[in-house]
């Protein structure tokens, strides 16, 4: 079946399904997003972040306290990052890599295993097409590290770390797959602009 | 407002001043993603009607005291710009009318957007009526809905509506100013189309049952067009995402 777009209340399925991005009702599966179709696979082209346990997210320290720090994570939700997980000391607007340890049933995230990033470039993009920036098994970041030189951690929450090496390709590179993010072929693609563009 | 006194004709040779038949719409226009700073945004061109609608969050509750554990709030604003229509009105920002609206625009999205995907957040829907000429908050609804689907929050259905009048003793389909002032009767309504929910209705003036039956089933022939419409803005913003897979 065709790829097809599919805008929020259009049906997906015919009987109810667990989706991204879609609600089931009468026994049967709609749209709650728009979103790309493929028979059963539901793609969103939109959405906001939450948190995940296990997702490496890339956060920014929103406040201190006594016993902590709240970082802001591209999301309706913060994280909580406490003293006793981390010997290190952070500042308010610091950049952090965090894990996510544990998500309560209101979102509320624990962090932990904070890295400090500094001296380099964050890009903030749609946290729906973190997996394309990724790759299968990383293959896509391979080819922009390869290709740019650049330091990327992406985070699943959509931020993106970019240090060292040629960060304007790299953005650039980053920007195009977001833009052609479901399309076939992609790889070959990118291999092929960022070779163009590292000539000239 | 309108009086009785000086009242135009407002049907003329079996056709509606405007030149529209009893069950036309006017011309109807949206476009989404208009505004930068805002998480999603919607402009619709509603005949004479220009409204922006713009949606901010999930994010956290502001006043916190508010924050309800189990749900997102909604929170609607429709105001009307001061130089949006011919009379006057006054200072900017929400007046009696406005609040009402609001109101019943809140009502709508609380049971359209699937608020408990997202507990402990305020969702905030802005309408700004720039410029107005009957049938503005069943625009600004409209143009909503495109704005929360832009933002990427989940809802149950694209939403829209239409308002059906009466007009010297005709039942037409949206009205215009004129008609809405110098009329017998105006309906708005709001409704889904997947389950055929009806999401708001008001009414002003009278109808009789049989009327408001007629007029339910102009609300939904109508809507019909605009659903139409409100796919084709979002469809110009996100296919392009898609043409090139097709290849």
């Amino acid at each position: 079946m065709e790829k097809r777009i599919v805008f929020p209340g259009e049906q997906v399925a015919e009987r109810p399904l667990r989706l991204e991005g879609c609600f089931a009702e009468d026994g049967k599966t709609y749209a709650a997003v728009v979103s790309v179709a493929q028979e059963d696979r539901v793609i969103p082209l939109k959405g906001r972040y939450l948190p995940n346990y296990g997702d490496y997210v890339v956060g920014i320290i929103k406040d201190e306290r006594f016993s902590g720090y709240s970082v802001e994570l591209n999301s309706p939700y913060e994280g909580q990052l406490s003293n006793r997980d981390t010997r290190e000391e952070f500042h308010t607007g610091d950049i952090v890599l965090v894990k996510i340890m544990a998500v309560d049933e209101v979102n509320n995230a624990i962090v932990v295993e904070p890295r400090r990033l500094s001296e380099g470039e964050i890009l903030e993009v749609e946290s729906v097409k973190v997996p394309r920036i990724i790759g299968r098994n990383g293959s896509m970041l391979a080819i922009l590290r390869q290709h740019t030189g650049t330091e990327i951690i992406v985070g699943k929450n959509g931020r993106i770390y970019l240090k060292g090496g040629n960060t304007t390709l790299a953005t650039l590179a980053v920007l195009k797959i977001c833009r052609e993010a479901h399309t076939n072929g992609l790889t070959d693609r990118i291999t092929s602009f960022l070779q163009q563009e590292s000539k000239s | 407002m309108g009086s009785s006194a000086n009242k135009p004709q407002l049907i003329v040779d079996g056709k509606r001043v405007s030149g529209r038949g009893f069950s036309d719409l006017r011309n109807l226009k949206i476009t989404a993603g208009v505004l930068k700073k805002a998480n999603g945004s919607a402009m619709i061109e509603w005949g004479k009607n220009r409204i922006l609608a713009a949606v901010y969050g999930p994010r956290e509750v502001f006043p916190k005291h508010m924050t309800d554990p189990r749900k997102a709030l909604i929170n609607a604003r429709y105001v009307m710009a001061p130089f949006s229509s011919m009379e006057e009105h006054g200072r900017s920002g929400p007046n009696r009318r406005s609040i009402e609206i609001s109101k019943v625009a809140k009502h709508v999205f609380e049971n359209n957007v699937l608020v408990h995907m997202f507990p402990k957040t305020m969702i905030n829907i802005n309408m700004d009526v720039l410029q107005s000429d009957g049938g503005t908050r069943v625009a600004a609804v409209t143009a909503a809905s495109v704005a929360l689907v832009d933002a990427g929050i989940p809802v149950r259905d694209l939403v829209q509506g239409v308002s059906i009048g009466k007009i010297e003793g005709t039942q037409v389909s949206d009205l215009d100013k004129d008609e809405d002032n110098y009329g017998e009767s105006d309906m708005p309504a709001i409704v889904s189309l997947r389950t055929g929910e009806v999401l708001l209705y008001q009414m002003d003036g009278k109808l009789t049952r049989v009327e408001v039956d007629t007029a339910l089933s102009m609300i939904f022939e109508g809507a019909k067009i605009v659903r139409e419409k409100q796919v084709e803005a979002l469809r110009a913003k996100y296919e392009s995402n898609l043409s090139e897979a097709r290849e």
